[in-house]
């Protein structure tokens, strides 16, 4: 199989996509020229033109907001914010109106949208430019929310995201545009909506998307022969598929959360509370969940490594359920 | 930009007797909404709009049925009443029943009828101008040669959203038409804490038209957003239009008034309620006489009651229907879909 980077993956799915609809546009701070914020949008300027590939001036404001009402009126914009953190910037926008007007609307109105933000840290960005932030978007009722952890997964979920009738706010990892990996020659698309068993084990359950994947893979290596890890990635956070991550605990009996967002009131404690509600008795193990302490994420290499997930902590934390036996 | 496309709209034409029966009308309207809230038939808290009936009846009159109206502000309800939802599917909204146009999920600050390009409210002050620019970017794109008209009144122009949607107005020159309905009061903090002379001024930095007519005068505010309204169509430009007009309800049926002159109050009110001008300026000139008139105003409470009627007796929102409408359902390729 071909390997495409995760930045030429996204461009593919955004060419594929806009090349097969004429109302899919992009827009957004240096979506033009400069080829977006890691090259996904490299090389459609040229192609669309700037009718349909639309460099804005730094407001995300107009960003999101304008993004909302073209979706109502017919069009499919791809807007892109330069980083996650600029939820926040458009926060009215995607707090009070993207997510709540269709449902405020009693379903009238429609909104087929997709932001696209990189998200994460692991860069020195400062504490500003990497945070993850699918956990309080997943608050917001009426964005569907979505994470891309592969080149795979980011074409098959870019594309999709494109097609689908909802508001979807679409978080690849910033650290892993470069990153190669699979993708078929075929036009694919993934579903929305559903996690997926990225690698079958038999005692224990890792959640893990985005780079906190990745580190999970090597953990699970570094474990072989010593626990057989099965990895299941959300990849859309809301609304969370939690019957296959359920379905996976019913099969290992142990579960470990590992998520780069911040633990407190978080995408971890749902999903094992989700867990605990449903099949408590099937746990063999306390759960244990990984995540971003309670502080901002530093700029400094050896502070930021404390405050994000290490590969080191997540062999800890599967090695802490494996201490208990099913027996 | 006193110079009209047309030629000043006057009395003697038919233009001023339509405003005026679609301003009694929705006087009409709002004067029923105040006494149910009164009854304790009404949930929430309305916001009246009267004052308002001018500017709402003169943008109704200025744009064409596949135009999109876009509401801001505070001064909502008879926005949608002016935009030609029904008043019985707007009474029921505002009553939070099945029937009313969004099923009871919006109420008074979310009616919205994209059927009739009818955006509605995001309810948070000074939102909804950045989703009209991009209704209007797609009525550029798709080339449909209609224009978007969007409201918002002297408080929302503070907010930042407002000029962000004015830079990207003049960036993509955009057929938009932002109408500032300026009633003097942003809840209890007066206009006149704002630094620009006129609010349309906000407008003149990003080069968009601007002008500030009297929106007491229903007339000269028709005239000036059918300009702004016909340029934009004409590949003009957006335009901010700012009706200077006077809020004559409180903000809202939770508000003591503590703050502006109860006699202050009386003779701004007295001076600037649109409808009572109109109507005089009609009654004088000889064009209506009171008989018209007070058919006008059987012919709308007739109308409003019956809404009120209809709202009374249709039913609840079923209970399930809560987890309707969060998303499009199935999600793209959710279960094999």
């Amino acid at each position: 199989m071909p390997t495409r980077t995760m930045a030429a993956a996204m461009r593919d799915a955004l060419d594929e996509e806009m090349a097969r609809d004429e109302t899919v546009y992009v827009a957004g701070e240096d979506v033009g020229e400069h080829g977006g914020t890691g090259g996904e949008t490299a090389g459609l300027l040229e192609k669309y033109g700037e009718e349909r590939v639309r460099d804005t001036p730094i407001l995300e404001i107009g960003i999101a907001g304008h993004a909302l009402g073209a979706a109502v009126a017919g069009l499919r914009p791809v807007v892109e914010l330069w980083f996650a953190e600029a939820a926040a910037t458009a926060g009215d926008e995607l707090v009070n109106q993207i997510s709540k007007q269709p449902y405020v609307s009693g379903g009238r109105l429609r909104a087929p949208l997709t932001i696209v933000a990189p998200s994460g840290g692991g860069v020195s960005g400062g504490a500003a430019h990497s945070q993850s932030v699918h956990a309080w978007t997943g608050h917001l009722s009426g964005i569907v929310v979505v994470t891309a952890t592969t080149p795979y997964d980011a074409k098959g979920l870019l594309k999709s995201a494109i097609r689908d009738d909802n508001p979807v706010l679409f978080l690849p990892h910033k650290k892993l545009f470069d990153r190669e990996g699979d993708v078929p020659d075929e036009e694919y698309t993934l579903p929305l909506g559903e996690a997926t068993v990225e690698r079958d084990g038999g005692d224990v359950t890792v959640v893990a998307t985005q780079v906190m994947y990745h580190r999970a893979v090597e953990a699970a290596d570094e474990l072989a022969g010593e626990a057989d890890v099965e990895i299941v990635n959300p990849r859309t956070f809301a609304p969370i598929d939690t019957d296959t991550i359920v379905a996976s605990v019913e099969k290992t009996g142990r579960l470990v959360v590992v998520d780069e967002t911040p633990l407190r009131y978080g995408t971890q404690g749902h999903v094992v509370s989700e867990v605990a509600e449903r099949r408590f008795e099937r746990l063999v193990a306390p759960p244990r969940t990984v995540g971003v302490p309670d502080t901002p994420i530093p700029y400094s290499p050896v502070l930021e490594a404390e405050a994000i997930p290490s590969t080191d902590r997540i062999v800890d934390e599967i090695r802490q359920v494996m201490a208990h036996s099913s027996v | 930009m006193s110079e009209r496309a047309e030629g000043p709209t006057t009395v003697e034409s038919e233009r001023a007797i339509q405003l005026l029966r679609e301003m009694v009308r929705l006087r009409a309207f709002d004067e029923a909404v105040a006494e149910r809230f009164e009854a304790g038939e009404i949930p929430g808290n309305p916001h009246l709009c009267f004052g308002h009936e001018g500017s709402h009846a003169a943008i109704g009159a200025a744009i064409r049925d596949e135009d999109w109206w876009v509401v801001g502000g505070a001064r909502q309800d008879t926005q949608f009443v002016a935009r030609g939802l029904t008043t019985n599917e707007v009474m029921a909204e505002i009553y939070g029943k099945a029937t009313g146009s969004n099923g009871g999920r919006g109420g008074p600050m979310h009616v919205s009828n994209v059927d009739e390009n009818f955006y509605g409210h995001a309810a948070t002050i000074g939102s909804p101008q950045n989703p009209a620019a991009g209704i209007a970017l797609a009525q550029q794109m798709l080339d449909t040669g209609n224009v978007v008209v969007c409201t918002v009144g002297d408080g929302g122009t503070s907010r930042g959203s407002f000029h962000t949607a004015l830079v990207l107005a003049a960036t993509w020159d955009l057929p938009v038409v932002y109408v500032v309905e300026n009633n003097q009061w942003a809840i209890s903090v007066s206009r006149d804490v704002l630094p620009p002379e006129q609010l349309s001024d906000y407008g003149k930095p990003v080069g968009l038209h601007t002008e500030t007519v009297d929106g007491t005068d229903p007339l000269a505010a028709y005239d000036a957003i059918r300009d702004a309204v016909e340029r934009a169509r004409d590949g003009g430009g957006a335009s901010v239009v700012e009706c200077e007009l006077y809020r004559m309800a409180p903000h809202s049926g939770r508000d003591d008034e503590r703050y502006r002159d109860p006699a202050e109050k009386r003779r701004a009110s007295t001076e600037g309620d649109p409808v009572s001008n109109l109507k005089r300026a009609l009654l004088e000139s000889g064009r209506l006489d009171q008989a018209d008139v007070e058919a006008m105003v059987d012919e709308a409470t007739a109308e409003v009651e019956s809404a009120v009627e209809f709202a009374r007796e249709s039913d609840w929102p079923d209970p399930e229907d809560l987890y309707e409408h969060v998303f499009v359902e199935p999600l793209y390729g959710q279960g094999g879909n």
